[in-house]
């Protein structure tokens, strides 16, 4: 158990948190500015006006009361920056080797979980992000940490990228004895990394939760390979062979239309995907839409990342909120914010029966 | 070359030399400060280092003398101590060191303060103390700075001119440099030895910045390739 207590001075705010981890895996997100990579570095013991306790798994690295203060060095406690921060006077060998002190099995073993063996020659200018990330990762998880502390690993990286170094990341907190404290911009990478969200602004502790719970509700949405969906259970309600559509049901009375599945008889229960990409936002009901499904909404909160945002709406009498992924222009220009009205728009064939 | 000026040279070289291996340790320690420090009272350090930098050399000169004269305690402590400094080699030693010192922590600080934190950070997570975090990160991303503050301030002594010959005068055979040899055959009329004497002083310099140059470059080379 990690146990996190902290209160350091930032430039505009006092970052201020007390956070239990239980989880092997646990999510930072934030607006930038937030407090997140300063918390790490408070965890990792580089800030040294840091204040309070930090324990982790009965050690007690941090207690300022009894003027405990372990050094960096012996926290045993690795720090993955968003850059990699690789030392660029160093091969990839040297990097992975660098704090490991002569444990060549260890050393080995990382080499090998992230499958870099054929890049250790190479020096950092000479490697992609994606080998970067995971020289880094290996470099740290070569020396034994307890804990692996990752500043947005893959926000450097795009998106095919990201998802080759997320399984990665995946198998590192399954199978290496290390709990992970994970800073992201992306629900999705929270989503399928994380068991714990924690969201922080101007310093302070927001909300905590499992990412889903946090980010929609149970069952309501999750990540997949094609990015954050919408999961809505629902009733076939009626067919129209004519028009090509079938509507579905769904709790709070919403209807949705979907492209003709005759397959489905009427009445029985369907669960429809929608991806948070494909969900439309508009500030007014737009009249003329070839969409066929229009609801009014409600912002319920902005997750915003570093290129895009995730936008929570309430939609009439559905309970689980609705996610849409939205660019920054996009969530700028319809001014979106906490109890702004809205209406969400998606077209039949952007939903999925699953 | 005449005899004369072999000793000459060597005695230069040599003060150059020792003067700035005096001040690479200190100067080291000093631009890390600089270089990392956040805290009040770094601009008087700043000013104060920078101080020889700007005044007339023969005013630091000056300064010198009056610090090491026997009115001052320091120098009365080392007038008991058996230690004469003024009009010796170790006050062209002094000499030389204070005026090279500024140029070599100017030089350092620079390179320090481009190697990024974090990568000393990180060394630090990887099981480094702060002394080991600085000799295998932060000196290898700057030592070329650091190595070009050293030719910087080994030139600085090889010329130094107006601070030598107020603490340490212009005595031959003791404390008569190129720079002060150079003045003294010229004020005397013996233009052949003083142009000799200049030719030798290009001759130190070109071979100090080629050997810089060569050095930083076959670096460059390996560590790219």
């Amino acid at each position: 158990m990690i146990h996190i207590d902290v209160e350091a001075p930032l430039a505009r705010f006092l970052l201020k948190v007390d956070l239990v981890l239980d989880e092997r895996a646990t999510a930072i997100m934030g607006p930038s500015g937030a407090g997140k990579t300063s918390l790490l570095e408070a965890v990792a013991g580089l800030r040294p006006r840091t204040r309070g306790r930090i324990v982790v798994d009965g050690e007690v690295l941090l207690d300022s009361a009894a003027g405990v203060r372990l050094a960096p060095e012996a926290r045993r406690i690795g720090w993955v920056p968003q850059d990699a921060g690789l030392f660029p006077h160093l091969s990839a060998h040297d990097n992975v080797r660098f704090g490991a002190s002569g444990d060549r099995r260890r050393v080995d073993a990382a080499i090998e979980a992230l499958e870099i063996a054929s890049l250790l020659d190479r020096r950092p200018a000479a490697l992609s992000g994606g080998e970067k990330q995971r020289v880094a990762l290996a470099r740290a998880l070569a020396t034994g940490p307890r804990l692996l502390l990752l500043d947005e690993p893959l926000a450097g990286l795009d998106v095919a990228l990201r998802e080759r170094v997320l399984p990665w990341l995946q198998r590192i907190r399954d199978e290496w004895d290390v709990k992970l404290l994970y800073v992201t911009h992306h629900l999705g990478e929270a989503i399928a990394l994380a068991g714990d969200l924690v969201l922080l602004r101007d310093g302070a502790v927001e909300a905590r939760g499992a990412p889903i719970a946090l980010a929609a509700r149970p069952g309501a949405s999750r990540a997949s390979a094609s990015g954050l969906e919408n999961l809505r259970r629902g009733r076939v309600a009626a067919h129209d062979p004519a028009g090509g559509i079938t509507t579905v049901e769904l709790a709070g009375g919403i209807a949705v239309a979907i492209p003709l599945a005759p397959e489905l008889p009427v009445g029985t229960a369907a669960t429809l995907a929608v991806r948070a990409e494909d969900l439309l936002v508009a500030y007014a009901e737009v009249p003329g839409l070839s969409a066929r499904n229009q609801y009014p909404a409600r912002v319920r909160c902005v997750l915003p990342g570093d290129a895009d945002a995730v936008v929570e709406f309430e939609v009439g009498g559905d309970t689980a909120p609705w996610l849409a992924r939205l660019t920054l222009s996009a969530v700028d220009a319809l001014g979106l914010e906490p109890g702004r009205r809205a209406w969400l728009a998606v077209k039949s064939h952007s939903i999925r029966v699953v | 070359m005449e005899a004369g000026d072999l000793e000459l040279v060597a005695f230069t070289l040599r003060i150059a030399a020792l003067s700035t291996l005096l001040v690479v340790g200190p100067g080291i320690a000093c631009a890390l400060l600089l270089a990392r420090w956040r805290g009040p009272g770094r601009g008087v350090i700043e000013t104060l280092l920078s101080l020889p930098l700007v005044l007339p050399p023969t005013a630091v000169g000056l300064l010198l003398l009056w610090m090491l004269g026997r009115h001052s305690p320091l120098g009365r402590a080392l007038v008991a101590r058996g230690l004469d400094v003024v009009f010796t080699w170790k006050a062209v030693l002094l000499a030389t060191t204070v005026m090279s010192f500024p140029l070599f922590v100017r030089s350092a600080r620079t390179a320090f303060e481009e190697v990024d934190p974090r990568l000393v950070g990180i060394a630090r997570t990887l099981g480094c103390g702060p002394v080991s975090a600085f000799f295998r990160v932060t000196l290898p991303l700057a030592w070329r700075g650091v190595l070009a503050g050293a030719v910087l301030a080994f030139s600085r002594a090889l010329g130094e001119f107006g601070a030598t010959i107020m603490v340490a005068g212009n005595i031959p055979g003791r404390t008569r440099t190129l720079a002060l040899a150079i003045f003294s055959e010229s004020q005397q009329g013996h233009d052949e030895r003083a142009m000799r004497l200049v030719a030798i002083t290009v001759a130190l310099a070109f071979a100090a910045l080629w050997t810089t140059d060569w050095l930083t470059h076959r670096r460059a080379r390996t560590t790219e390739a």
